[in-house]
């Protein structure tokens, strides 16, 4: 009883926190349609900045919280919605969810930057009015920060429902998702409405942050705290974003069963502390699946600003064998370590496809590529390798039953996918990704089923040899690139010829209106799970091929936030082109990596000026997530950017000779080592960058003078208005020559001339 | 307003006007929809904006309400030039817009919806006694979601704000979209009883007979421009014409 008491009180008080947590995010949401997945991150941050003011300098309780909760968390939030969120308006699902993600990232990285994981002591955050501050109830003992916690929850439910129902203001907020622009001919002000409850989403989020984490009572970690809050988000899809009320029981259910999950499961089940931990998570996917259909608010965009154009299949294969050579030659003057970066690169870029696939081909969002990597990587390792020692290789079945595995496990992701999309399919795979770090890949027990004994995640570590297909080996490094290259660009190249057939166009009919494909007889629910099931086994393949290239992977290599970059930087490299997955692998992995080691290079080289190049190094920690936050502002992503630029090249015969014939020099004097490789990156950024600004401004002012960049007849209009030209062009084009634009009398006898 | 007489080449009603667009354009991002738009709507008439589909008649309305700032010209209020002011600042100087489709909070309760009309300065509680007064139905649903109400009543609540909050000028965009006509002629009705109270009123409409009922004036609008603006008599024969076909 007295147990029964003690975790009834603790859950309690944690279901409180996590209601907080979780009202934050209706409260943004329900104003701005965006749904905060940064709000962890917002906990986390001002966690630590509590530990600094409180224990790091010393302050009082109440000045620290006064600055905590009553200054800064509300200007993160509304510096959050003025500089990033506001910008959102028009873009898809997609572009709302990685921004906020990006968010996150961001944030964390910059936790992580300020009070860096590694210190010496580690921080330990106390309870309020210290750690031996209790009520008495009898024989029961209760912290009192757990009564606090408790009251501050009801208080907060009961203060936002108010404000929600009984102000003007509170009101208004809802109108604002309804209508931004009734609102206004209202007289309201929908931008300042929406920034104050970002403001208060955030002072929301911070409570429930310092509110937790004493309850938790291990040391702080910027990962470990951003997940936390994380579990709130099942609370907030109890309520179905807009119920207070059902919030508040969700988040109660959540917290109670959680914590009799550690009071009553017996010590000796193992697995019951990770059971714990994705117990919130199962509690999200199980809410997704059972959630009746909805209409999302904020869901249906009528014109977004995106948009992507198919390349040909003449195209790609150019791009393909292009792609090739430029690997080759690389590899010709590269150093061994630098191999190894460009071959993980790739294997990135090809989980990165995944998305491609399913994202920027059907509009559906998978969060937790890296997962399907974890679970293909495992299959592989239990059933896929043959000989042992140095002679081990994975076969090419492994490999082929890992991709059937993963897809079928896609399949079942899917299942909420088949009647929700967007935000809720987000969420769905992201807990099934947290799901899979947190209980599968620390699965390290040996277990006995049907009589076979198994072990998940063997130790930690799985060792993934290099594969052998028919009589090809592929362990050396030089003939792994070119395996993984080679399966790039195959990839790559079927998704082209995908998109063109009538399944793709099929696929691109769901993306932009499920219910007319269904109306047109279409099975959406066939195409969602092949969709679906195809991009699982891409990322399964990946996966595999990142895990040989390793060698040896713990469960660190398929992080959920490794995840969640890939998809971010995929989605800012162009989500709707293959280059886009390319670019992703090569940003997150080998230009990171590169920029990493010029840095460090040059912090030995110029020791004077150390201090300003590790700085520097932070700040490439945080440079994912910046880029991924400038998403709102160009929506169609960086390829298009570049691709854009190349056209240039491509327009003027003496500019593309110049560039390649340059880059050809560049390459050759490497390869002979005249020039060092750190001397071939610079002046191929300064070729491929430089030179067509500079050349273009001189050759393509020449060569472009009187010709207008070629526009789309049906983007005529978009990119630039329509002229008389144009209009005489269609009429010719549709033999309306001689037809005269309708004017106010004699509008009635057009259209006999018009069909004749 | 029996003195305002009408030039042709402006295409302008002269009078008084509360509501003046000179040589207005406007554009949705590099397409121009309106190409130069002459207009006054004089205080205390009703004008009807005229003209089929795509022409142009929500634009102004539109440009009028503050929702989108015309590339060039003047907006004048009263005289005042309010190009680049804000339609929350229009809204609550007195200038009411209803929207094209019905203009309600669909998920907000029908007293709720009331409420956000108070954001122009009048009460609550008088609100809804001018709203409730008028229109019964809605009083017996105020707690009902303005999206669960039929067509007519999500109307006639976008009619009860313009009603309630003592606007100087109403703007009405496409009253009688997706309606019965008994219901449109019910509508106008309570339009030409508020235009007596001294409102001026500027209505858009795709089928003119209804609301040429009201109107004093009624501009043609084809193609962006006002082609031609005169009494509903002048312009019984060219509006057939023109517009409405048989």
């Amino acid at each position: 009883m007295q147990t029964f008491l003690q975790y009834t009180i603790l859950g309690l008080a944690l279901g409180g926190a996590y209601f907080i947590a979780a009202s934050g995010l209706v409260v943004t949401y329900t104003t701005s349609g965006i749904f905060n997945f940064a709000q962890g991150a917002i906990a986390m941050l001002a966690v630590f900045t509590y530990w600094q003011f409180r224990w790091g300098w010393g302050w009082p309780a109440p000045l620290a919280l006064l600055m905590v909760l009553g200054i800064l968390a509300p200007l993160l939030g509304a510096v959050l919605y003025q500089v990033v969120m506001k910008n959102l308006r028009g873009t898809s699902e997609v572009t709302k969810i990685i921004v906020s993600i990006g968010v996150m990232l961001g944030l964390q990285a910059l936790a992580t930057w300020v009070w860096s994981p590694t210190s010496s002591t580690p921080r330990q955050f106390q309870k309020f009015f210290g750690p031996n501050a209790f009520a008495h109830f009898g024989s029961l003992r209760v912290p009192w920060h757990i009564i606090i916690s408790f009251i501050i929850a009801i208080a907060i439910a009961v203060g936002i429902r108010f404000l929600f129902v009984r102000t003007r203001s509170g009101v208004a907020m809802r109108a604002v998702v309804d209508d931004p622009e009734l609102l206004q001919l209202n007289g309201g002000r929908p931008e300042r409405l929406a920034m104050i409850s970002w403001a208060g989403g955030s002072f929301l989020a911070a409570l429930a942050g310092i509110l937790i984490q004493p309850m938790i009572g291990s040391a702080m970690s910027a990962g470990a705290l951003t997940l936390l809050v994380i579990d709130a988000f099942a609370a907030a899809m109890f309520g179905r974003l807009r119920s207070l009320p059902r919030t508040f029981m969700g988040a109660l259910i959540i917290a109670l069963t959680t914590t009799y999950v550690v009071a009553y499961f017996p010590s000796k089940w193992t697995w019951s502390s990770s059971f714990r931990n994705s117990l919130p998570m199962i509690f999200l996917f199980i809410i997704l699946l059972v959630l009746p259909q909805d209409r999302l608010r904020g869901a249906t965009v009528l014109r977004l600003r995106e948009r992507f154009r198919m390349p040909s299949i003449r195209t790609a294969w150019i791009a393909g064998l292009t792609m090739m050579i430029v690997v080759f030659c690389l590899k010709v003057i590269m150093a061994k370590t630098g191999v190894n970066t460009l071959t993980l690169a790739l294997t990135f870029a090809i989980i990165a496809l995944s998305l491609v696939l399913l994202t920027g081909f059907a509009g559906e969002i998978n969060l937790a590529a890296l997962s399907f990597g974890a679970i293909a990587v495992m299959v592989v390792y239990h059933f896929g390798i043959s000989g042992t020692g140095t002679e081990a290789r994975t076969t090419l079945w492994g490999i082929l039953l890992a991709a059937v595995v993963t897809a079928l496990v896609g399949a079942l992701i899917a299942l909420p996918a088949l009647r929700l999309r967007g935000l809720y399919l987000a969420l769905a795979t992201m807990a099934f990704g947290v799901f899979i770090s947190r209980m599968v890949l620390t699965e390290r027990t040996e277990r006995e089923i049907f009589g076979l004994k198994f072990t998940l995640f063997t130790s930690g570590q799985l060792a993934i040899p290099r594969p052998k297909i028919g009589p090809i080996d592929f362990n050396g490094q030089d003939a792994f690139l070119f395996l993984c290259a080679g399966l790039f660009v195959a990839i790559g190249i079927g998704m082209v010829y995908l998109r063109h057939s009538g399944y793709g166009r099929r696929l691109t009919a769901m993306k932009d209106s499920p219910a007319a494909s269904a109306t047109l007889g279409m099975s959406v629910v066939r195409l969602k799970l092949s969709i679906f099931m195809m991009s699982a086994a891409i990322a399964g393949i990946g996966g595999v091929m990142m895990a040989a290239q390793v060698g040896t992977v713990n469960s660190d290599r398929f992080d959920i936030f490794l995840s969640l970059a890939l998809a971010m930087i995929t989605v800012v490299g162009g989500i709707g082109y293959v280059s886009g997955a390319l670019f992703a692998g090569i940003f997150l992995i080998a230009f990171i990596e590169a920029l990493n080691l010029m840095l460090k290079k040059f912090a030995v080289d110029y020791s004077s000026l150390e201090a300003i190049f590790m700085f520097f190094i932070s700040a490439v920690t945080v440079l994912p997530a910046t880029i991924g936050i400038t998403m709102g502002k160009n929506p169609s992503g960086a390829v298009s950017d570049i691709v854009e630029g190349m056209n240039k090249v491509k327009q003027s015969k003496p500019l593309m000779i110049t560039v390649i014939g340059l880059e050809a020099a560049i390459w050759a004097l490497t390869a002979t080592e005249v020039i060092t490789n750190w001397h071939f990156v610079i002046l191929t950024f300064a070729n491929l960058i430089l030179v067509p600004i500079v050349g273009g401004k001189f050759l393509m002012a020449r060569a472009m003078r009187g010709v207008p960049k070629p526009v789309p007849p049906e983007l005529i209009g978009i990119d630039r208005p329509f002229t008389d030209e144009d209009l005489a062009a269609m009429d010719q084009a549709l033999n309306l020559d001689g037809v005269v634009i309708p004017s106010s009398t004699t509008v009635r006898e057009e259209p006999a001339n018009a069909s004749a | 307003m029996s003195e305002a007489h009408y030039h042709e080449d402006h295409g302008a009603v002269a009078g008084a006007p509360l509501v003046e667009l000179v040589d207005v354009r406007a554009a949705y991002g590099t397409i121009e929809v309106l190409h130069g738009v002459n207009l006054s709507v004089p205080q205390g008439s009703v004008v009807a904006l005229l003209g089929p589909n795509g022409a142009g008649k929500s634009t102004i309305l539109k440009v009028i309400s503050g929702l989108l700032p015309p590339t060039s010209g003047e907006v004048r209020l009263a005289g005042r030039m309010v190009n680049g002011a804000s339609a929350d600042e229009l809204a609550r100087i007195g200038l009411c817009t209803i929207p094209e489709g019905r203009g309600v909070f669909p998920n907000l309760t029908v007293r709720e919806n009331l409420w956000m009309a108070t954001m122009a300065g009048v009460p609550l509680a008088q609100v809804e006694e001018i709203a409730y007064a008028r229109f019964p139905r809605l009083g017996e649903r105020r707690k009902q979601l303005a999206g669960t109400l039929s067509g007519g009543e999500q109307q006639m609540l976008s009619m009860a704000r313009a009603l309630s909050v003592n606007p100087s000028v109403l703007l009405l965009d496409e009253l009688s979209m997706g309606l019965a006509p008994l219901v449109v002629a019910n509508l106008y009705e309570i339009v030409a009883q508020v235009s007596q109270e001294g409102v001026s009123i500027l209505v858009s409409e795709q089928f003119a007979r209804t609301v040429l009922g009201i109107a004093q004036y009624a501009a043609i609008v084809l193609h962006g421009n006002i082609t031609r603006v005169g009494t509903p008599a002048e312009l019984e024969d060219e509006l057939s014409a023109a517009y409405l076909g048989s």
